[in-house]
């Protein structure tokens, strides 16, 4: 093969191929987009919950903070605010 | 004293030449960068020791049974695989270009004379027949890569494709690269290996194997070497090209947290893929198709042991084999050549392009539509997967302690690993079909 033949090879590869590659993801993007809207509208099938299970399991009392501590943290905090300059 | 001479000259010591030192040397720096540095052990350790295997001399390693004959030293043998291929004995390697470019009649009976005077196939020659020369290891691989890959924050985010596409011109600038050199006048590439040489910048050991096992077979152990090279120097070489190519305040975006995806839309995911595939790129069904099967497997939530098999215990059997059989390939009259050079440095370039162009992409994206893309995910797009995306998620790190880019970094990460093998297939097609 001549050498200018082979960069023009090289030259319609480049222009084949990565018009190809775009094409075809663009097709793959498009199909995914439609492939979602379907399924999330015709199936009962609901996304995973982003904070899955465990928050099930809190209970009211697991939220509240014992008085005690919740009065230390209190006077830490005023303490901070006071030495501040 | 006959017999003292006849061991000292079976020896390694009175055998070895420069060329098989110096490749045994590349293989102990194989291994030192696998060991201390930590550069893709998985894959370096065993090609390293592959490559001191294949090297020592006189045991053969990675011949087939027939080049273990005609470098055999046995004069009686030799004249006799020399009058079979009909020619002259000069040196071994004459020999040897005879063979390699002779009818498979003729090759066939050169092998069976091999047989004949009870030569038989180097060890590693085996492996390389078995894993490589049959294409089943990388795409075995590739399964294993389907099997472990979330394609969550592909489908939250399915325009991150583009990016994957983008990184993809690396691999075609490096063609174009590679006959210009040839056209120059430095190297001389074929357009066959030039395509084979691009696919580095595709950043994905086994496609790279895969294709260069097709077009290139002389050129593998040189181009494995340089992609698995680079793909573990991601590290080093990305974030110079990422911080030239975005400013502070593009660094910096913060991107929506990316939305849950329900299991069946993961499970539809694999086989749309596989029925594009099928419908526009029969080429690329080994790659995906293995992809799309490893994936499916690991989604349908049914099959976790085929599942867990495919992504642990086969795919590091496969690694172990391959990389030996990769290794054999390092032998010096391969790999000690001005090529080699050509081919590491047209590597480096394409993983810098693909870098630079999955950048620009994303810039481009940010032009138009109202959700704005970090940049920095666009270099995850030459797949590398998961060191790009971790390279994304520190520079973001850096520009804004609150930009945790690693999940939006996976989303391009995986769509360069789709796009190379969708790049291959178009090579693989566009090559047989020019060539042939």
């Amino acid at each position: 093969m001549s050498q200018p033949e082979l960069i023009n090879e090289g030259l319609s590869l480049m222009l084949f191929g990565m018009g190809f590659v775009f094409v075809f993801l663009t097709i793959l993007v498009i199909a995914t987009r439609l492939m979602s809207v379907v399924i999330l509208r015709f199936t009962s099938d609901k996304p995973e919950p982003a904070h899955p299970p465990s928050k099930a399991h809190v209970t009211k009392d697991d939220l509240m903070v014992d008085p005690i501590v919740l009065a230390a943290i209190n006077e830490a905090v005023r303490q901070h605010r006071a030495h501040r300059p | 004293m006959d017999k003292l001479i006849a061991l000292w000259n079976g020896s390694g010591l009175a055998n070895i030449t420069l060329p098989s030192a110096i490749m045994m040397a590349v293989g102990f720096v194989l291994l030192f960068l696998a060991i201390r540095k930590n550069f893709e052990p998985l894959l370096l350790i065993p090609i390293g020791f592959g490559c001191i295997l294949a090297n020592i001399p006189e045991a053969g390693l990675a011949y087939s049974a027939v080049e273990q004959l005609a470098h055999s030293h046995t004069p009686a043998y030799i004249d006799q695989l020399a009058s079979l291929l009909g020619v002259q004995f000069e040196t071994v390697k004459q020999l040897l270009d005879v063979y390699y470019n002779a009818p498979s009649s003729v090759q066939s009976a050169a092998n069976n004379l091999a047989a004949d005077l009870n030569f038989s196939n180097g060890m590693l020659y085996s492996f390389y027949s078995v894993t490589i020369a049959s294409g089943v290891a990388p795409l075995v691989i590739f399964m294993g890569v389907g099997a472990m890959t979330d394609l969550g924050p592909l489908l939250a985010n399915p325009r991150t494709l583009f990016l994957g596409a983008a990184a993809q011109f690396g691999i075609f600038a490096t063609v174009l690269g590679a006959t210009g050199l040839t056209a120059l006048g430095w190297m001389d590439f074929s357009i066959t290996q030039a395509a084979a040489i691009g696919i580095i910048g595709g950043a994905d050991g086994p496609t790279a194997i895969y294709v260069s096992s097709i077009l290139a077979p002389e050129l593998l152990g040189a181009i494995t070497v340089a992609a698995y090279s680079y793909m573990a120097l991601v590290p080093l070489i990305q974030p110079p090209i990422m911080r030239a190519l975005t400013s502070e305040q593009e660094r910096a975006i913060e991107m929506e947290q990316l939305r849950p995806v329900s299991k069946s839309e993961k499970i539809v995911f694999p086989l749309l893929l596989l029925v594009l595939v099928a419908l526009l790129l029969p080429n690329a069904a080994p790659l995906l198709g293995m992809f799309c099967f490893g994936n499916l497997m690991r989604e349908s939530g049914v099959v976790d042991r085929l599942s867990d098999t495919a992504q642990n215990a086969l795919i590091n059997i496969v690694t172990i084999f391959l990389g030996l059989a990769v290794g054999s390939k390092l032998v010096a009259d391969k790999f000690l050549q001005v090529e080699t050079l050509g081919i590491l440095a047209l590597g480096v370039v394409a993983f810098c392009i693909g870098t630079a162009t999955g950048i620009l992409m994303a810039k481009l994206m940010n032009l138009f539509g109202n959700n704005r893309i970090n940049p920095l995910i666009g270099s995850a797009g030459v797949s590398a997967v998961p060191m790009a995306a971790r390279v994304s998620n520190k520079l973001g790190l850096e520009a804004n302690p609150h930009n945790y880019l690693l999940m939006h970094a996976m989303g391009p990460n995986v769509a360069g690993v789709i796009g190379s093998a969708v790049a291959a297939g178009v090579i693989i097609k566009y090559v047989t079909v020019t060539a042939g």
